[in-house]
């Protein structure tokens, strides 16, 4: 059986940026990536929050030299899905669709993913009019109009990205907008854009082969409305991408990010978390980077307790 | 058995990237038709799948047979290109 210092269950900003610690104190390192390499950020159009990029960067050119880097140090990255992880004797069993392996420790960075609305209609019209990432379906856009929901970073800079293709965007925000002062006065300044605040999303309606309205309500006057529409793109939040580790005796908090202690150790001995996934993260890509660090470091003192145990 | 693989991308789509990295960790050549550089095409993926989406693979068999897969589905595409 396959056996390595560490398994890092991921491999967005946390779990690259952990590999580039680890590997550089040639801690023998994989990763596993059943989605995509760089995560959530590599479906991000644009980001300028991130120190060092002084004209920012597109995610997808941040999410492949974050992926370069760690492999020039040596870590290896398999695609492939984690199903579970336990504890055997002193090391870690972790199961995947391609056979288990041991680890010494795991770091657990599958990050996050975007909420739903849980609406009618929107399952319905998945990837027929409703999506969930700008930069992979927006194209199929150009000329139409939208409806974006959500009043987030996420909402208004995917927005903000889409009107390169669409010919208006309603930006639906169930309360008030919670996007970052820059965009904000982006979205200000942009005139494809009209932003409808107090309007709940309540139903995606189709013609059973495309969508073609939302229903809405605007939470003041209770009144119903309609927005004629081509397609609608959902930013309202992030879930942790973690009940893949339900059955495996790790704590949650009562959302499901996984609780650590402060130095990021989970309840099963040899297992941390880092990133988004861990209850209390800030889901920023810079503090996901920063927990990365952390973890590789706490891991390195535990692998080093774990070698002289073995002595 | 193969005989041609056509993958639909787009410049932004990272899931784009992933099919393209997958296939190329197994030495699998592929013909890649960008939306972006070939706009006039992006209702070809749309009529394959009747989807609003990419990456679009469309993996052709020996015997002609295509099989279409939507998204980065290793589940899909591993048995697809076996």
């Amino acid at each position: 059986m396959k056996q390595n210092d560490l398994v890092i269950i991921g491999a967005g900003p946390t779990a690259l940026t952990a590999a580039i610690y680890t590997t550089r104190e040639d801690i023998d390192t994989v990763l596993i990536e059943k989605g995509a390499i760089g995560g959530l950020i590599a479906t991000t159009d644009w980001v300028d929050n991130y120190p060092g990029f002084v004209e920012g960067i597109s995610g997808l050119d941040m999410a492949d030299r974050f992926q370069k880097q760690a492999e020039r140090f040596g870590a290896v990255i398999e695609l492939d899905e984690v199903l579970g992880i336990k504890p055997v004797d002193k090391l870690i069993s972790v199961s995947t669709t391609s056979g288990e392996r041991l680890a010494k420790a795991v770091l657990i960075a599958t990050g996050s993913d975007y909420k739903k609305l849980g609406i009618p209609g929107e399952d319905t019209y998945y990837a027929r009019g409703v999506h969930y990432c700008a930069t992979c379906d927006g194209a199929f856009y150009r000329g139409k109009r939208l409806v974006v929901v959500g009043g987030g970073n996420s909402a208004v800079q995917e927005a903000l990205f889409l009107t390169k293709f669409a010919t208006h965007i309603d930006l639906l925000v169930r309360s008030t907008l919670k996007a970052s002062d820059v965009l904000l006065h982006e979205l200000e300044r942009n005139d494809k854009i009209t932003v409808h605040l107090g309007v709940t999303t309540d139903q995606i309606i189709g013609d059973e082969t495309r969508v073609t309205k939302v229903l809405g309500t605007d939470t003041k006057t209770n009144k119903l409305i309609e927005f004629d529409t081509d397609g609608v793109f959902v930013f309202i939040g992030l879930k942790p991408t973690a009940e893949f580790l339900r059955s495996t005796g790790i704590d949650f908090d009562s959302i499901g990010f996984i609780k650590t202690d402060e130095n990021l150790r989970t309840s099963i001995k040899g297992v941390f978390a880092a990133g988004d996934v861990r209850s209390g993260a800030t889901m920023q890509v810079a503090s996901a980077c920063g927990e990365g660090a952390t973890a590789a470091l706490r891991i390195r003192e535990y692998l080093e307790g774990h070698s002289q145990q073995e002595k | 058995m193969v005989k041609d693989i056509t993958i639909y991308t787009t410049n932004t789509c990272v899931y784009c990237v992933m099919v393209k990295k997958w296939l190329g960790s197994k030495n699998i050549s592929y013909n890649e038709v960008n939306l972006d550089v070939n706009p006039e095409r992006a209702q070809e993926p749309v009529d394959l799948t009747g989807q609003l989406a990419v990456p679009v693979t469309v993996v052709t068999k020996a015997d002609d047979s295509k099989e279409v897969i939507v998204g980065y589905n290793l589940a899909k595409l591993a048995p697809a290109v076996a």
